[in-house]
């Protein structure tokens, strides 16, 4: 239909055949392996304790924002491991392909994967890094801390919140799958054009990493709606503009730039897909079609996208130090405009993608100077943190050295961005691995920033403290990690080695490739220490159990709450009195005041619509993919249904009254609990920690 | 290589990873590439001036106010008009500065008419090269001299080389570390780029864009003789009993890896070779990549037993 397709076609299966999944492939047979193995051990347990009730009513249909955050993280984390793998594969790959007698194993005539398999490993490692791991992790941390640090009960649409995450996860459900039905793009996951076309990339990987993008981002847009919104209308009394905390100004900076650039790349992939679907010309180097204009659009969404994941952790860095340094953040007033300094340039910038595009002279100079514009506000937030350590009273506990790690990376990455941005230097090394250490360099201070928010929170959340000794170990190995791969790498850039190759044709570049490998020895050693941390933080969780403020130097409304946080969050909305609330509290002798009286509570209601819809648009990408058009129809049909169907629901959610939020306050209750628990069954247990809330004002 | 040697090599860098020819970018060649790393090293010296400092204060900072040392502790001090003008305003005099050397750089480098090149003496007038890219071979046609070489770019010391350079069928990026800054290479569009050396020399040149199976491959020699070897080296290959017509180029631009950069030499080829595939491209020709070539285990193994080799 429209395009010509290589291959069989059928109506029932589409392009679908058995030849589709690559079973005799020994490195897909091995990841199928791991993959059905850690399923296995998900999925065992759960069955043998008959817990899927449970999931289904806890999680899977929950509209509760710290869950579906937690939800997020976990996704996030998953696809991280797997984008990690990718990236030990290419690290390993390159190494072992070395000069013309470099040896070949399995099937490759050097090293061990074939081009065809390492092009669609380095263009999943990208992908994966940067839309489903770090996207979600950071949507996850605003999801479950924007509403605390604002004291508000719930997203301003809390089915809209689960509609989001699903249809993220559905993006990664649909990568995860083509691992093993059909393959991935091979075409890096900037989506190269017109290597992108059908002509060039005749195979469905290219149709995989689009509606996986396409079908996650529109995920992401909803989630930038919601987040918006929660922080203009959902505000605790006194949560005035100059008291919101920083994490939440960047968040809310963050949702705008989502807000308004997703749908550019929404575009962008919409009539990439009509060039491969309906034959049409937009992005062809002839007929018409101009293929700078993918590249353009792509990145006027590409560079606010790397903002939208950078603000949040600039925030994150700005929550963290203070609280570590026991002094207020420096120069908050600053901070909050070089944040939206930060995401108003973030639009002028993007043609630095492609200086060697061929653009004239001062159309460079224009970008170059733009993005050098970007380090001013950038280069004020280091200074801010620096001046927050001065006078300090630092302790270092793990959340603590991930931040401070993290102005390293930054300043390291400011400097070789700098560089990046002159377009004489850019000119000599575009396109090499000079870059990928910088752009990692700044992905990786995402991460460091991403890691100190989930072990700063992780007690909010879960009720108690990640293990410290391990957690401490897990940061060193993994700076060491970071250290050898990125040193190694700068250099092997002045040495001209470029990007996404599968065999290296110089010798020389051979050295520096070995300690890139040792480098990934460490990261391996890291992850190795992250799953014991985990395994020591849950097995002492009783000893560790944390108070509302398990960290002692807390500053910010989040912590006013039980730890872990109910799910109606704050028993009495409370009311804000200044910048730093709990800090304030803690000074004026408030922090522990019992409110004196319980107010009725109005929470919204589980519901089954979100995941049937991830179900739905799960089906409607697998029918594009393969062009099952029956599959897709239905699909397509049955969403509409839903919504509809939705939207005429009179489900106005419940209410607690005073006396049963006297009673759940009395017996705060012990771990995750939610609302269908308290439904169903009396609150558990009991802790130590006493009720907080509505204090001062009076 | 055995195994065990390669537990061995792993100290190696630490002995011969710093020799200096080793880092290309420090050593470049020629009017262009010593522009730039002039540029390099400027905005990197101006950079260190502020990173630098910032690095060993927060560094200073981290070690002297830690809860153990019992430093000066101010609980209250978050602001500082002073302060805060200070680091808006450093930043942005840098910015200033660095915008303006990247805007003279900018002038200088200009890959379409690089000020830091003479194209116009009459005694020295620049030899046009066209670059056309296939998937994946490189293909250098001499207009001026009517001869064409794929995989080998031969040219003459101390004259200006200019640059036409398009591609057959997806975007490649003409690179030779240490003599010519990077373009990108556009089916359907034509860019251009130049560089002048002055002493003989022999360097490696690949595309640095992505561009399929074969893209690991896709290395040409870039050769830059004395003015004698020049011309015995032009004669030679005008002796060759090759030609590149148009029909034939088509033949050349099917995918094809050329394992170790084979290079191939013709006495002849089309004039307006350049701009009949340009046009081509801009009016819909593509060389398109059959299905096995994507799922075959290496298109190495694809390219042997379609050309019957191996």
């Amino acid at each position: 239909m429209f395009v010509h397709l290589q291959g069989p076609y059928s109506f029932l299966l589409g392009r679908f055949t058995l030849a589709a999944i690559p079973y005799n492939n020994a490195i897909i047979q091995f990841a199928f392996a791991f993959t059905a193995i850690a399923a296995l051990l998900v999925i065992g347990p759960v069955l043998y304790f008959r817990k899927i009730p449970y999931l289904f009513r806890e999680w899977f249909t929950t509209v509760d924002h710290k869950k579906i955050g937690v939800m997020y993280i976990i996704l996030g984390l998953v696809m991280m491991l797997r984008g990690f793998v990718d990236g030990l594969m290419i690290r390993t790959q390159q190494v072992m392909a070395d000069g013309p007698h470099s040896p070949g194993f399995l099937e490759a005539a050097h090293g061990y994967l074939p081009p065809s398999h390492f092009d669609q490993i380095y263009s999943s490692h990208g992908t994966l890094m940067i839309i489903f791991a770090a996207t979600p992790i950071l949507t996850g941390l605003g999801n479950i801390i924007v509403p605390l640090q604002i004291g508000a009960r719930d997203m301003a649409f809390p089915t809209l919140n689960a509609i989001s995450l699903w249809l993220t996860a559905v993006g990664a459900a649909l990568i995860m799958v083509s691992l093993f039905v059909g393959d991935f793009s091979a075409a890096g996951w900037v989506g190269l054009i017109p290597l992108t076309e059908l002509d060039f990339s005749p195979s469905t990987g290219v149709d995989y990493w689009m509606w996986a993008i396409q079908i996650s981002s529109v995920g992401t847009t909803l989630n930038a709606i919601n987040v918006i919104a929660t922080i203009v209308t959902m505000r605790a009394p006194g949560m005035r503009w100059d008291r919101l905390p920083i994490f939440t100004w960047t968040t809310l900076s963050t949702s705008i730039i989502g807000l308004t650039s997703f749908p550019i790349l929404g575009v962008a992939l919409a009539l990439l897909g009509a060039d491969r679907y309906l034959g049409t010309h937009f992005f062809t180097a002839g007929m018409g079609g101009n293929l700078m204009l993918y590249t353009n659009l792509f990145w006027i969404w590409g560079h606010p996208e790397v903002y939208f994941l950078v603000l949040p952790a600039f925030g994150i860095i700005s929550e963290v130090i203070p609280a570590f340094s026991e002094k207020p953040l420096f120069g908050y007033i600053t901070m909050v405009a070089a944040t939206f300094a930060i995401a108003g340039i973030s639009w002028t910038v993007w043609l630095h993608h492609f200086f060697t595009m061929g653009a004239g002279p001062l159309v460079n100079s224009f970008f170059s100077v733009a993005t050098m514009v970007v380090g001013i506000p950038t280069g004020v937030k280091v200074f801010n943190w620096m001046f927050t350590l001065y006078r300090g009273r630092l302790t270092f506990a793990t959340p603590m050295l991930w931040a401070v790690g993290g102005l390293f990376l930054l300043l390291i990455g400011g400097l070789t961005g700098m560089m990046l941005a002159i377009p004489a230097i850019n000119y000599t090394v575009h396109n090499s691995v000079f870059v990928i250490a910088h752009f990692h360099c700044m992905v990786l201070l995402i991460v460091y920033a991403a890691f100190a928010a989930v072990s700063f929170w992780f007690p909010k959340v879960f009720g108690f403290r990640l293990d410290e000794t391990t957690g401490k170990l897990f940061f060193w190995s993994f700076s060491a990690g970071t250290i050898l791969v990125f040193t190694a790498m700068f250099g092997l850039g002045f040495m001209g080695e470029t990007r996404r190759l599968d065999y290296l044709f110089n010798t020389q570049w051979w050295p520096a490739l070995v300690i890139e490998e040792i480098g990934i020895g460490f990261y391996c050693l890291s992850l190795l220490m992250f799953f014991v941390m985990l395994f020591v933080s849950i097995r002492d969780r009783v000893k560790n159990a944390a108070t509302a403020d398990p960290w002692g130097t807390a500053r910010t409304l989040e912590w006013l709450t039980h730890s872990p946080v109910p799910f109606y969050n704050f028993a009495v909305t409370p009311h804000v009195n200044s910048r730093d609330e709990l800090a304030w509290r803690y000074a004026n002798n408030l922090a522990s005041t019992v409110p004196d009286h319980f107010e009725e509570i109005h929470m919204p209601r589980n519901t089954p619509v979100p995941i049937i819809i991830g179900a739905l648009a799960f089906g409607f990408g697998f029918g594009l993919i393969w062009r099952i058009w029956w599959l897709t129809a239905l699909s397509l049909l049955g969403i509409i249904a839903v919504v509809i169907y939705r939207s005429f629901a009179r489900d106005k959610g419940y209410h607690l009254s005073a006396e049963v939020m006297t009673q759940l306050e009395r017996e705060p209750p012990l771990g995750v609990v939610s609302e269908s628990q308290y439904l169903s069954e009396p609150p558990l247990g009991a802790s130590g920690a006493r009720p907080l809330g509505h204090a001062g004002a009076h | 290589m055995k195994f065990r040697s390669l537990l061995f090599l792993a100290i190696i860098p630490l002995l011969s990873g710093c020799s200096a020819d080793t880092f290309r970018l420090f050593n470049p060649v020629g009017a262009v590439g010593s522009v730039e790393w002039r540029f390099t090293v400027i905005d990197v010296g101006v950079m260190l001036l502020i990173i630098l400092p910032t690095t060993v204060m927060i560094a200073v900072f981290v070690w002297r106010y830690r809860k153990s040392r019992n430093a000066e502790y101010d609980p209250s001090w978050s602001h500082s008009l002073g302060l805060e003008l200070m680091m808006w305003g450093i930043p942005f005099l840098t910015v200033i500065f660095l915008g303006y050397a990247s805007y003279r750089s900018t002038m200088l480098v200009n890959p379409y008419n690089p000020a830091a090149i003479n194209y116009t003496d009459p005694a020295n007038p620049p030899l046009q090269v066209d670059v056309i890219t296939t998937d994946w071979q490189w293909v250098f046609i001499y207009p001026s001299l009517g001869i064409a070489t794929v995989d080998d770019l031969v040219v003459p010391a101390g004259r200006p080389i200019k640059f036409w350079l398009t591609s057959t069928s997806v975007t490649n990026d003409f690179y030779i570390p240490e003599v010519a800054p990077m373009i990108d290479v556009m089916p359907g569009m034509r860019t251009m780029d130049g560089f002048q050396v002055n002493h003989p020399g022999h360097y490696e040149g690949f595309s640095a864009d992505f561009s399929g199976a074969g893209f690991s491959w896709m290395q040409f020699s870039t050769r830059i003789l004395a003015k004698p070897d020049f011309d015995k080296w032009v004669a030679a290959t005008q002796g060759s009993p090759n030609q590149l017509s148009y029909a034939a180029f088509t033949k050349l631009a099917e995918p094809t890896v050329n394992v170790g950069a084979k290079p191939a030499y013709f006495s002849h080829a089309d004039a307006g070779l350049f701009m009949q595939v340009y046009n081509a491209a801009r009016a819909g020709t593509v060389y398109a990549i059959p299905e096995q070539l994507n799922i075959v285990t290496s298109p190495v193994d694809y390219t042997q037993v379609k050309n019957g080799t191996n």
